[in-house]
Order: C-alpha cells, then structure tokens, then sequence
C-alpha cells in the first residue's frame, strides 16, 4: 500500500514537474509570469484525447499531435500578447500578467465552445495492465508517464547546461541586454522559450489524459495554480527547484488522499506557498532575493 | 418608471462598483491582488452566517464582513507585500482559491457546494421593519417589490458615493500622494522617506475591506450564496472592470463596472461570448491603452470642455 502510493506520487509529481518547468523557463528569460500556460496545457490535453479517441493514433502521435498544436500556440502567445508588451517605456510589470490572464480566460471559453462542457474520456489501449513485482501493483500508463517525465527533464537540463541554443537561453536569462550586445538574437530565444515551455504544457496535458483518464476544458486552472505553486516553492526561475517542488507536492497530495482529507487536496499547494513565502522567500533552491535570474 | 429590473441592474452595477474599487485602490501603489474574491467571500459568508444562525442584525453582519476580511487582507498582506509585485500576485490567487476550498469543505458550518440560502434580504428587512411600525408602500403609490427595489438601489447609492467621497479625498491627501509616489518608483519614494511597506499593506487592507463589505452587500441583496459565486472568474472579472475602466483615476473602475455591468445585459446575444470579450479586451488594452479608457488626460479635456461651456454661457 505504501509503495503504491510512493509511486502514485512520483507519477504525478513528475507530471507537476513538466508542467512548472513550462512556467520557469519563461520566468526565468521573460520576467514574466505565464498565466496562459494552464489553459496552453489543457488543450495539450485535448488535442491528445482527440487524436487517441476519434483516430485511435498510438500514444506517440498523440503526444507529437500534440506538442505540434501546443508549440504553434506557445509561438502565437509570444506574437500577440507578449511581444507587443516588450520593451515599451513606461509599461507596468503587471502589463504582461494581466495580458496573459486575458489569453488565458480566451483559451478557456474557446476549448469551451470547441470540445464543450464537461469530463471526456482519454482511453489508452494499455490503461489496464499492469506488473506485480513482490507484494507491488504497478501500472504501465504510470512507467510510461515516468519515463517520458524523466527523458524529458534529463534532456531539457542537458540542453540548457551544453547545447547552444541552451547557453544562449540562460545568457538571456541572466541579463538580456549583455546578452545581445553579445550577438545572441534574443528575440528568437524568447519566442523559442515560450515555444519550447508551451510544448512541454503539452505534453504534460497529454500525460495528465493518461493518468486520469478523462479531460476536461477547466483543468487548466487549478493545473497552472499548482504548477505556480510550486515554482514558488521550488525557487522562481530555478530548473532544479522546479523538479524538486514537483515531487514534493505530488507526493504530499498523494498522501493527503490516501492517509485523511481528500477535499483539502487542493489547498495543499496554496498553503505551501504562504508558509514558504514567510519562511524562505527566495524558495528552496531559489537564490537570494537580489541574484535570482538564473534559468 | 421604478422598473424592479432596472433597479436590480443598477444595484449589481454599484456592487461591482465597490469590486472595481477594491482593486483600484490596490493598484494605487502598484500591487495587483488576485484574491478579491476570496476577500468578497469572506465578507460575504460572515454576514450571512451572523444573520441567519446568530439572527444578528444585517448592518452589524456587513461590518463584521467588511473587518473580517480587512483581518485576513493584514495577515495575507505582512508576508507578501514585501516581495515583488508578482509573488502578491499569485500568493493571492492562491489566497482566493484556499478559501473557496475552506467554504466547501467546511460542511458544518457553510453547507458546503450547495451554499446558504434564506439570506435576510436587505430591502425586505426594512418593508418589513417599516410595515410594522404602520407605514405601507402604497401611500407612496408603490408596490411591495417596487419599494423594495427602490430602497436597496438608494441605499447601495449612497453607500458607493460615500466610498467615492472617502477615496477621492483620501487620494487628495498625503497620504494618497504617497501612494502615487510608490506607484511611480517604490525605490525613490522610500529613499524620500517614505514608508513603503505600510502604505502598501494599507491600500491592500482597504481594498480588502473593501471587497469583503461588497461581498457582504451581495449576500443580502441576492439572498442566495454559495462557493461557485467566488471563483477565479470573478476575481478577474474585478480585475477587468479597473483594468478597462481605468487604473489610474478613481473614475476608472466606476466606468469599467457601469459598462461592462451594462454590456450582457444590452446585448443579450453577446453574454454567451462575454468571457472571449473579456479576455480580448485585457490583450487590446495591455498592448494600446494599457492605463485603461479614462485617463487623466481624457478627464481633463472633459473637464475643460466643460470649463468652455461655463465660460461661453
């Protein structure tokens, strides 16, 4: 029973991990908090169900489907409501969170009047088997989500520690004026973030159908809540803090569920960020208040 | 003429007048605060609660809303309005959605998803108080609901220009000029002595007062209240009536909440795309406009125009 749970819990925390990651690399690069990064994941969720319900596409497709859609959203985000915004005198902080809250409200009445109301099935043709190992019922959907989670963090943090395009993302990160007065196109690493932090919301939409089964158009919300939650808890802009906070909130939900209050489930993460705001502001990996950019 | 429709509508639009205010007076020192529903419950289930299972008095209930939530908006508010604009942000959002939880799943005391009806009504409350002491709405040539209607507008009238009048002084005085100081630069404003922090957590405890009063005011004028009337949506339904309006003037809000209180109502038709409306306008607005449709350079040729008008007669 317990290393159920365990695994139940690292399952979802890995997918908490993907969808805060999403949100830290634009923090990290834009300054920006992406308030459309919920309902961004949510239609990940969707174009998945679509293609794995209506043209009983393998798991693969769905999720290619999937990061296609969502990435060509991420790209049009970035045009629409965040470029605009973008080096203009005199523009508030809060312009691009509220033009972001706009995109995001958008999004959800569209996926409203496209999908409509209501759960949707996710079936997966692998839903129900599942291994034994000693006295430990394990399920394949749930290796499946691990392993994608694990492949797709081990590759993100590769490719911003060695690749180029990664360097160059974290130089913008750091300070975006050196970094272009370096000959780093930075407008092309932005647009690339918010496209590549898009698409991993897709994916994550697509294991979210997976794991539970069902979608629907107001999962976006309290998904995108946590996924802010937890970048809090982690370290704002911090990759690792982002992976850490991740498990450490699938975890506690997991056994919260399993061990007493199911209803107070949600409020897990929201009372996190209140006592890690008093405690440790700059968050558990975060550095201190003054020298946090850092992807 | 006295149209209990209208006079509903016109009540809903100075509620969220008050709502829109809330946040105005937030972002006079530049913090936006999600949690204006979460503040707008509170104030909201105090009263009701009070006055349906201690059968206290309904202006009592509307200022223990309204203090309630001032409490709620210090204690959010000490940890929070030290950090950056965006930590408040999301710690209040965060805020509002515990506190719906909280109102759901605290069964015992809220009834939980399905809400707390019987609510004593604001206008009713006091028919009935008048028609006990002898008086009838028919010597006035009104009907009961028409009476009704009639005194809760008036009532809510007055109470929205008192808010109005408090403000508009408050933002004259000097403490309403150091507010604008930390608006424009936080850093220059505490480096000219002023306090920062205390008038931050003052602006966000009277927004959230504030919200919390609203709250209670809708609770006794729907009569009917449950967790699903303090979502996410309704906070940045608030949101869109300073940000549309005006974040900058006290008429902003006022303008955002008549108009966009208006709006679904006019147009029957569009109510069903409101929240596509909605979202569009927040993008339009932040890349054209983003202090809002009034501002104070509108305000002032409105005012000369006047000025003119004075001059030529």
């Amino acid at each position: 029973m317990f290393f159920e749970q365990l695994i139940n819990g690292i399952t979802l925390g890995s997918i908490y991990a993907i969808v805060a990651l999403g949100y830290t690399l634009v923090f990290g690069v834009l300054d920006i908090i992406n308030m459309a990064h919920g309902e961004i994941f949510m239609f990940g969720a969707f174009i998945g169900m679509l293609l794995i319900s209506r043209f009983e596409a393998p798991v693969l497709v769905a999720l290619g489907g999937a990061i296609l859609v969502t990435a060509a959203m991420g790209f049009l985000l970035e045009r629409l409501a965040l470029r605009p915004l973008r080096g203009r005198r005199g523009v508030s902080p809060l312009a691009s969170l509220i033009s972001t809250i706009g995109v995001s409200i958008f999004l959800e009445n569209l996926a409203h009047h496209l999908f409509g109301a209501g759960n949707k099935p996710f079936p997966t043709s692998f839903g129900d088997i599942q291994f034994t190992i000693g006295p430990v019922n394990i399920y394949l959907v749930q290796i499946i989500i691990l392993a994608i989670s694990i492949l797709l963090m081990v590759g993100l943090s590769t490719w911003l520690s060695k690749a180029k395009a990664g360097k160059a993302l974290r130089a913008t990160a750091e300070n975006l004026e050196t970094a272009s007065l370096l000959g780093i196109n930075t407008d092309r690493i932005i647009t690339s973030t918010v496209v590549v932090a898009s698409s991993m919301g897709g994916i994550a939409g697509v294991l979210v159908g997976m794991a539970f089964n069902y979608v629907n158009n107001q999962m976006g919300l309290p998904m995108g809540l946590k996924g802010l939650a937890i970048i809090i808890m982690g370290g704002m802009g911090s990759v690792n803090g982002a992976m850490a906070g991740g498990l450490i909130l699938g975890l506690s939900e997991t056994f919260m569920v399993a061990y007493g209050h199911s209803g107070y489930r949600d409020a897990i993460a929201f009372i996190a960020i209140i006592v890690i705001l008093l405690i440790r502001p700059q968050g558990l990996f975060g550095q201190s208040l003054s020298a946090e950019r850092k992807a | 003429m006295i149209n209990p429709y209208y006079l509903q509508i016109a009540s809903f639009i100075l509620i969220n007048i008050l709502l829109g205010l809330s946040i105005y007076i937030t972002l006079c020192t530049g913090q936006l605060s999600l949690g204006s529903a979460g503040f707008m419950s509170i104030g909201a289930y105090t009263s009701a609660l009070l006055t349906v299972k201690l059968g206290l008095p309904i202006p009592l209930g509307l200022l223990a809303g309204g203090l309630l939530a001032a409490v709620m908006g210090l204690l959010i508010g000490l940890p929070t309005l030290r950090l950056t604009g965006v930590y408040l942000a999301i710690a209040t959002l965060g805020f509002g959605e515990v506190v719906r939880v909280v109102f759901i799943n605290w069964e015992s005391l809220t009834s939980g998803a399905v809400g707390i009806a019987g609510i004593p009504h604001l206008g009713r409350t006091i028919l009935a108080r008048l028609q006990a002491a002898g008086f009838s709405p028919e010597s006035w040539g009104l009907k009961n609901n028409e009476f009704i209607s009639l005194t809760v507008f008036l009532i809510l009238l007055f109470l929205t220009l008192l808010t109005l009048l408090f403000f508009s002084r408050l933002l004259n005085s000097r403490v309403g000029r150091a507010f604008q100081a930390i608006r424009m630069d936080e850093k220059a404003a505490e480096a000219m002595g002023i306090h920062t922090t205390y008038y931050k957590i003052l602006t966000f405890v009277q927004g959230a007062a504030l919200a919390g009063f609203a709250g209670a005011l809708f609770a006794h004028v729907t009569g009917y209240i449950s967790p699903a009337d303090f979502t996410y949506h309704r906070a940045v339904e608030i949101l869109v009536f300073a940000v549309f309006g005006g974040s900058e003037v006290l008429w902003g809000p006022v303008f955002g909440a008549g108009f966009l209180t208006l709006m679904p109502e006019l147009l029957r038709g569009l109510s069903e795309y409101r929240y596509f409306i909605y979202g569009t306008i927040l993008v339009v607005l932040m890349i054209f406009r983003p202090q809002g449709v009034i501002d104070r350079p509108l305000l002032n040729r409105l005012r000369g125009r006047r000025n003119e008008g004075k001059d030529a007669a």
